[in-house]
């Protein structure tokens, strides 16, 4: 039996838009994402312990330098790097010399890693700057589209991608313990951005191309949809499937930052591959049959 | 009888002969990619390219910091940012640091790059200080301050060799001619933060006020950046620390080792995946994958473009999308050869459905990746930068490359669909 695709729009959307729902309610409760300093402002400081060390000792070195509200973190291998993130975004070089001489006591292999410190209007440009490059590249690509193909074949692409986008982030709401939202997440989020759109072209290009078909272009828009969509899930598949196994590898070997920004890019393929085979083409072809119902009736009046 | 057969043997003969030629030409220029040519001691080396290519601070360790300018609502506010940018790239180029970069982000911020250094304070040590300008005689006594300095700009001596001309404050000039006349037949020295920038002989007294800085290895962008830097000893504008990141090297190099393992592991499992799924038509497509890589790494080196963590992320994703015209162009010939064509029109069928989808997908990835470099900084612009070089150069080597070697398996006499198909 061959295998046929069937329009499944409507329980598709109702999973997507609950996904959306479950992280929206999240962020208003104040459990929203994880941003890390780039966007918030604050300072990171990591430091090499040379041994196991007790938190409380780092805790009582910021103290004697006034600091009480810092987030402390073990990380390395074998535990022995202390991770510290304080919301000061003023100079801290004193306060790094402060702490470094306090702990040096204690722990005299102390070494220190790396250190960034972001001012809050770092982040906020960070904020705003992504999310206009977001809106520019819709704008842009539903431009290009609208020439290439048809005005709705741009808006339904651009809702696909806007819902790709979404699920991403919900995804790092929704599992903001694994995932801490670094400056590559927009670089994450506007490559998923273009494999969206070009998932999505490639079934719109089997719709252009079957629409003008003989012996196809008497059936419902819905069914020329289904065609296209099975036509085209041998490549969808087989693209999704090569795309994976790099980004995987990279998420499985990569560092920390690496895994970071390779997560969110694996949840946004599989979320890409889903919207541009169960989603976007059949929104396409609701709302051309809404152009249509509308112009019959205009026409009646 | 010979003249039929030499005809049907001609197409075979030319491409066994392309075949061997392109296959050739890919493992030598492989070849020189991975071990470079000669030896690091000869006048002709050429690196191995992974050497080549500019490592981003994130890969390489290093300090960064952006400065916010104070914008003085001044007219000329946009020369003041220019030649703010080319004094701290001159103060850190004259202490060592070559391969520091400054650059300009957006109207009023400058971006400092200084690769190899630990610790962040050293930037305030390194760019902190104003550059101090004396002029100085043999014994190494200060003559003169910079600050006597009306005016100087970029100039040509009487030889046309770039210098910089420089005017004298009233009382500049004064001191200037009881110095020269002091000095006759001595030289002069110009000095910067206590180096010696340019030596001259003093010929003659000059008593007008006016003279020139000379030195035989001036170009014309020294003489510019000297002429700045005279005028103002200190920066025009002033600055404000928005923020300042240091990554270790150690952490650096280990990020990138391990994305070039899970790179190299990437590529031989899509290289396994094409030939499992494509069987001829897979080798074919893990050919222009390889032409595909080589050139992106030739395209870094040559653009001088640095490569950023997210950057090697995202070429080693361009891997797995590189491959996407291959199939969408594999697919497109399965249909063909399946409602019956013949293998060689079924090439050019496929060919001809499937370019449109490819033009139309990956020219909005383009627009996607020159939105993100325009208003990306730092390691997302290097995102942004790779990203935009895979686009391009998978097009090209899916409709080019690709299409060759599809033909010249065809002319092999490979005619049996079941190579190309499933």
């Amino acid at each position: 039996m061959k295998f046929e695709m069937k329009n499944h729009l409507k329980p598709c959307a109702t999973v997507s838009i609950a996904i959306m729902v479950i992280a929206l309610v999240m962020t208003l409760t104040g459990h929203g994402m994880n941003l890390g300093i780039d966007f918030t402002g604050g300072t990171l400081m990591t430091y090499n312990m040379g041994a196991q060390f007790e938190v409380a000792d780092i805790e009582a070195a910021l103290a004697s330098s006034g600091v009480t509200d810092a987030q402390i973190a073990k990380t390395g291998e074998e535990n022995t790097q202390v991770q510290i993130r304080i919301s000061d975004k003023e100079n801290t070089d004193d306060l790094r010399d402060a702490l470094e001489t306090a702990l040096a006591e204690t722990y005299p292999d102390i070494a220190y890693v790396d250190i960034s410190r972001v001012g809050a209007v770092a982040g906020r440009d960070l904020i705003s700057n992504a999310v206009k490059s977001v809106a520019l590249a819709s704008i842009l690509m539903l431009l290009y589209i609208a020439v290439r193909f048809d005005f709705y074949s741009g808006l339904a692409a651009v809702i696909g991608l806007v819902h790709d986008v979404a699920i991403m982030l919900s995804f790092v709401v929704i599992f903001s313990s694994l995932i801490r939202v670094e400056t590559t997440f927009i670089a994450a989020l506007l490559t998923i951005v273009g494999y969206s759109i070009n998932n999505t072209i490639i079934i719109f290009d089997r719709i252009r191309e079957n629409s003008h078909k003989a012996g196809v272009r008497s059936k419902t828009r819905e069914e020329i949809v289904n065609l296209s969509v099975t036509e085209s899930l041998p490549r969808t598949l087989n693209t999704t499937i090569t795309t994976l196994l790099t980004i995987v590898t990279l998420y499985v070997l990569g560092v920390d930052s690496i895994k970071q920004f390779a997560l969110p890019l694996i949840v946004g393929i599989l979320a890409g591959t889903y919207s541009a085979n169960l989603i976007n083409g059949y929104v396409w072809a609701a709302l051309m049959d809404l152009r249509t119902a509308r112009r019959k009736a205009k026409a009646k009046a | 009888m010979a003249s039929k057969n030499a005809k049907a043997a001609n197409p075979r003969v030319r491409a066994i002969v392309s075949l061997v030629v392109i296959l050739v030409l890919v493992a030598a220029v492989g070849y020189v990619a991975l071990n470079g040519i000669g030896k690091g001691t000869m006048i002709n080396y050429v690196k191995p390219w992974g050497e080549a290519i500019s490592l981003g601070l994130d890969l390489r360790g290093g300090v960064y910091t952006v400065y916010q300018a104070e914008d003085d609502g001044s007219e000329d506010f946009e020369t003041k940012m220019a030649s703010t940018v080319s004094i701290l790239t001159s103060r850190l180029t004259r202490q060592g640091f070559t391969e520091a970069t400054v650059t300009r982000q957006g109207t009023d911020r400058i971006r400092v790059e200084i690769p190899n250094v630990s610790d962040p304070n050293e930037i305030l040590r390194i760019i902190g200080t104003p550059a101090q300008l004396n002029f100085v005689d043999e014994d190494g006594n200060v003559l003169m301050e910079g600050s006597m300095v009306k005016n100087a700009q970029a100039a040509q001596d009487e030889n046309g060799r770039p210098c910089v001309a420089f005017e004298l404050t009233d009382e500049g000039a004064k001191i200037f001619g009881e110095a020269t006349a002091a000095n006759l037949g001595k030289t002069i020295s110009i000095t910067l933060d206590g180096e010696v920038i340019s030596t001259a002989t003093v010929n003659t007294v000059i008593a007008g006020g006016r003279g020139e800085i000379t030195s035989p290895n001036f170009t014309v962008d020294e003489v510019k950046n000297l002429s700045t830097l005279i005028l103002s000893g200190a920066l025009p504008l002033t600055l404000s620390q928005l923020e300042v990141s240091a990554i270790s090297a150690t952490l650096g190099v280990e990020a990138l080792e391990r994305a070039v393992q899970a790179g190299v592991i990437g590529v031989l499992l899509v290289m396994l995946f094409m030939i499992f799924r494509y069987r001829l038509c897979g080798v074919v497509a893990d050919i222009a994958l390889t032409i595909y890589m080589l050139i992106v790494v030739l395209l870094l080196v040559l653009t001088g473009a640095q490569l950023t963590l997210p950057g090697v992320a995202g070429i080693i994703l361009g891997i797995g999308m590189a491959v996407d015209a291959n199939v969408v162009i594999f697919e497109r010939i399965r249909e063909e050869v399946a409602i019956g064509r013949p293998l060689g029109s079924a090439i050019r069928k496929g060919f001809s459905n499937a370019l449109s989808a490819i033009i139309d997908a990956n020219i909005t990835t383009i627009i996607a990746a020159v939105v993100l470099y325009a208003f990306g900084t730092g390691t997302i612009r290097g995102f942004a930068l790779t990203l935009g070089i895979g686009v391009v150069t998978s097009m090209f080597t899916a409709v080019f490359v690709t299409h060759k070697l599809l033909d010249i398996f065809a002319d092999l006499g490979f005619k049996n669909q079941k190579l190309y198909v499933r």
